[in-house]
Order: C-alpha cells, then structure tokens, then sequence
C-alpha cells in the first residue's frame, strides 16, 4: 500500500468502493471512470457503458516515475466492479505497476475487473500486474490492449495467492511493427482457475509472444486456453508449462494456433508434469528441507516476484 | 585378540551391572561406551564408519560388503572404472532414496545416519559435490547461496565470474561453470565431511589447479574429511590423499596408504588387476 501512497509520478488507490487516493503529476490525467465518462465524450467509446467504478489515465507525456494503481478488498462481501482505461500517447514510454487484492483470506469478496489498454503509435507500455487474493473470493479480470503501429508492450501477470475461484482474459491485438511480449504466472490450490489469452497479428511485422507458468496445487484445476491468430505478416509463439503438484489437482491446457496468412510464423510448445525428482533431491542435500525445495522451485518456475522500485513522495498533483 | 577379549569382558561386566541395576542401565551404557572408546581412541575421530554395506537401486543389488573408515581431516580417494558403483556409495552417503539399504550401517562422526532424509545428513555435515548436477530453472546462483549458506562466502577467493550468481543455477553452464557453482555452494555450507564425485570431470589443467587449490585452502585446511571420487592421477598428485580404495562391481577390494601403489597398477594393468594384486592391503574393518 505503501509504494501506491508515494508514488511520484501518479496513482490510484482504491479499498472497497471508495476511493482514497488519487494523484498526478503533469503530463499525467488520472481520473475516475465514471467522472471521466461524463467529461470526456470521446472515451465513451472505449466504454461499452457507464461505469461504475474504476479509473482513467491518459498519459500524454513521457514521465520518469512508474504510475501505481492498487485496488483492494478490506470488508466481507464486497463486489467490485471496475471499468478501466489506460491510454499511453504517441512515442511516449512508461511503466504501470498495478496490484488487486484482498486483505485478509475470508472476506467472500468479489472483484471483476475489466481493463482496456490503448498503445498509441510507437508508444511504450511495460505493466506488471500482481494479484493476491483470499481464499473464498471470486475474480473476473479481462484485458484488452491495443497496439497500434510501432507500440510496444511488456505485460506480466502474477497470482500466487490464490483465490476460490478466478477467470482471467487477456486478448491482444497488434498493428504492424508491433509487438507484445505477454507473461502470466499463477497458481490454484483448493480451487479453479482458468487462463484465456488471445493475440490477433494484424499488422505485417507484428509479434507476439505469450509465456505461461501455471502450478496445480492439492484439489484444485487449471483451464488455459491460448491463442494465436495471424491476418498479417507477423511471427507468434506460445510458450505454455504447467506444473501438478498433488493427485487431485489437473491441467487442461490448450494452444491454438489460426493462421491465414502464407508469411506469418506461429509455434508453440506446451508440457504438463510433475516436479524433477532430481532437482529437490539436489536441493535437499543442501540442506533445505522437502517443503522448503518445493517452494524454492515453484517460485523458479514461476518466476521470481515483482520487485517494486522504491517510490518518493509525490511533490504535487495535477488532475 | 587382546582387544576383542577386552571388549567380550566389558560386555559380560556391562550385562552383569545392568542385572544387578537395572534402573541405571543409561548411565551403564555410557559408561560402557566411554570404556570401549579408551580401548580403541580412534574410533572417537572417525567422521564416517560405513560397515558391510549392501546397497539396490531398482531392485539391483549395486554395493556389496562395503566398509569405509574415514578420520577427521582425513583425504581419502575412491578409484574404480566406470559403472563400478562409486557414485551409488557417494548417494547413498548422502541418503538419496533410490538408493535402498538393505544391509549394514553409516555412521557419521558416531551417529547412525543410514535411514535419515536427505536434508537431515546435510544439516549434520555431509555434502556432496555432484558430477552432473542438474539444472534448477527459475533460480539464480545468488538466490539459492542466500538460503543454504552457513558461512559468508569471500567470492574473490573464487576464480568465479560474478555474473553467474545472476543467472539460473547450473542452466546452461559450461562444465567448468558447474563445477565452480558445486565448489561455492560446498563451501558456503562449511560442512565436516564432502565427497566429490569427479569434480575433476572435464576441467583442464589450470582449472583443475585452482579447483584443487580451493579444496585445499578452504576445506582440507579448517581439518574437513574428503573422499574424492576420480579417476585422474593429477587429482591426486595435487592432494595427496591419506588412503586410496578401489572399487571393482560394487566392492572395494583395495585400500592403500600410499595412492600411488594402486594408481601405479592401474596405470600399468587396468582396474581389474587390482583384485589379484599381491601388494593390496585390504580393509582395516
């Protein structure tokens, strides 16, 4: 919560329904979606309807801090549901950190959340977004980028603190000479959790790659489901590996590939197991316990976590 | 003779005073115990005893009859050819489970060790420098040396590039790389007794030099015990070890003082000569 307070260039922070900070530097517009909606007539067609909750941030002009937007569930059965819009200008660089989660493990919160991410031309948009949720929630996420000619995206997604049940969408489509490297890695345990990613190569020059890490802990079940399409000259790759961690636990995880142009390259790998025998005994005969490799080597597989650049405080808002 | 005697009476005066006070039989034992250690001192510095030890992996019987006496501080080699059960000694010291038990003991400076896990022997001393260590996706060199480090490990002592601490343990690294990733984590763990299983495999004259040099300056020197598995005479040469053993089909059927008689045999013969060899001493156990 901290880093969301003092961050420097804009942020966004959210508990329950209520807003509790918003801040902005120049450069920077950071609104909710419901004022942004009533202010701003060209947005509403980014907008199926009227928002209830969320935000908006257009960012005109390159800044050299992240922006941090951090959204939480802190009461029992909460349901948020939030509508949010980024637009990254022209040329213009930056960084979005964004957390969703709840604070405590029993709340029977629920949180659907819908994203739209423009990348206007040549822009540069690097996102990580981690989620950490109780035991009982139910989380609805989708996200929508768009990329227009030259953009370049950098996504990951991380959800090791899972949620009863959780749904996640990401599609992305991509103008020429653009490109988007997607990651997403996430764990289920005591519960269902199910991965949709779509890429659309319209553009010729476009690439797109998508990279999943998933871990199937006791009486739980993954649904992946990726996708790659190609209209335009582009090359796409889905890499795709998961992990059964107990008896009761599946991994249902299926690539599609859809390709209709004769110059565009789409491949992908996938493999489901279990874990290598070899690489806890190692980690064992160094001393750490078998609980204490496990941990060690799901973490490895699902790559090490976000670390946030510590943030100064926010010298003046501009909103 | 005089000793064995000495034991047989120990045993029957043991049994007679648990008789007459059975409520004392711990402190008899200990007794007992510390009596029979003033018969044979050497026993209290042994840092391994591995007695009659016969070992499967996947229901092959591998190891057959082994025993091993290791000293505090002492080097011992391990010479034997390929598939002649050398590594199976090395994980079974260190408790790997495919490798089953079925008869004898490993004792680790006095304490049965022979069914304890893994982790277990690791955190009482026992480490083991693997041949072909296998690859740990998703963690870096630094990651895991913050976990299992024991001692703060000085990395100018290392001819060890830094930008391996960065990267994936063992992912993609050449095998002199691994080699130096298996020597950082050994010492950072300050253990009592490591076996090195062929860390000599692959490397070239230099680095063997400064690999041994390592081995010499931070373990043998702090009075660790060594068994070094190879097959290399510079290995030898370079650390002198106490005792050299041979191992032919599971068996050790050599145990000399002096590293260069059997190292000289099989230089001259091949492995197989060292079972018919006059000049072998056999195991003191």
């Amino acid at each position: 919560m901290k880093s969301v307070e003092n961050a420097k260039s804009a942020s966004y922070l959210q508990i329950n329904h209520e807003i509790r900070r918003i801040l902005a530097e120049e450069g920077i517009i950071l609104m909710p979606s419901p004022e942004a909606y009533e202010k701003l007539d060209w947005i509403r067609d980014y907008f199926d309807e009227k928002p209830e909750e969320g935000y908006f941030t257009w960012i005109k002009k390159q800044v050299d801090h992240p922006i941090s937007t951090c959204i939480s569930i802190s009461s029992s059965n909460v349901h948020q549901n939030l509508r949010n819009l980024i637009i990254v200008e022209n040329n213009v660089k930056t960084e979005v950190y964004s957390i969703c989660n709840a604070v405590k493990p029993s709340l029977y919160g629920k949180h659907v959340g819908h994203s739209k991410i423009i990348l206007k031309e040549n822009s540069v948009l690097d996102i990580k977004q981690s989620h950490k949720w109780g035991i009982e929630d139910d989380v609805l996420s989708s996200t929508e980028f768009i990329l227009e000619k030259g953009a370049t995206l950098s996504s990951s997604y991380k959800c090791l603190t899972p949620p009863k049940k959780s749904k996640i969408e990401i599609k992305t489509s991509l103008d020429s000479g653009s490109s988007a490297n997607l990651e997403a890695a996430f764990l289920a345990k005591n519960g269902d959790a199910e991965m949709h990613d779509s890429i659309f190569l319209k553009g010729d020059g476009s690439s797109g790659i998508v990279k999943l890490r998933m871990v199937s802990d006791e009486n739980s079940r993954i649904l992946s489901q990726s996708k790659i399409v190609a209209t335009g000259a582009g090359r796409g790759h889905i890499d795709c590996m998961g992990l059964l961690l107990s008896k009761n636990s599946i991994i249902n995880s299926i690539p599609e590939l859809l390709n209709t142009n004769k110059n565009a390259v789409l491949t992908h790998e996938a493999s489901i197991g279990r874990m290598s025998e070899e690489e806890l005994n190692y980690l064992r005969s160094r001393g750490l316990t078998e609980d204490e490799a496990i941990n060690l080597l799901i973490t490895g597989f699902l790559g090490e976590a976000t670390v946030y650049k510590p943030f100064l405080p926010l010298k003046e808002s501009h909103m | 003779m005089t000793l064995l005697n000495s034991n047989q009476k120990m045993h029957t005066c043991f049994k007679r005073s648990v008789y007459l006070f059975p409520k004392h039989e711990k402190i008899i034992g200990s007794w007992a115990i510390l009596i029979k250690y003033r018969n044979n001192p050497s026993r209290l510095n042994y840092m391994l005893e591995i007695k009659n030890l016969f070992v499967e992996v996947r229901g092959k019987s591998i190891l057959k009859s082994v025993n091993l006496t290791i000293g505090s501080g002492e080097v011992h080699a391990l010479l034997g050819p390929n598939a002649s059960g050398k590594s199976t000694l090395a994980y079974t010291i260190m408790g790997f489970p495919e490798c089953k038990v079925t008869h004898g003991e490993i004792l680790f400076k006095g304490k049965d060790i022979t069914h304890l896990p893994i982790e277990e022997r690791a955190k009482l001393g026992v480490a083991l420098a693997f041949q072909n260590p296998p690859a740990v996706k998703g963690v870096k060199l630094s990651n895991l040396l913050k976990r299992i480090s024991r001692q703060p490990i000085n990395f100018k002592d290392f001819p060890l590039d830094h930008s391996l601490l960065e990267r994936e343990v063992n992912v993609g690294f050449s095998g002199g790389e691994r080699k130096l990733c298996e020597m950082t984590q050994i010492i950072s763990l300050n253990p009592a007794f490591v076996i090195f299983d062929e860390i000599d495999a692959g490397l070239d004259i230099m680095n063997l030099e400064e690999l041994t040099r390592i081995i010499q300056d931070k373990l043998i020197n702090n009075g660790t015990s060594l068994l070094l598995i190879t097959h290399r005479g510079n290995m030898l040469q370079f650390l002198e070890p106490n005792v050299a053993h041979v191992m032919l089909n599971g068996e050790i059927v050599c145990s000399s003082r002096d590293w260069r008689k059997p190292w000289k045999t099989i230089l001259r013969f091949g492995y197989e000569k060292c079972r018919e060899c006059k000049e072998r001493e056999l195991p003191s156990d």
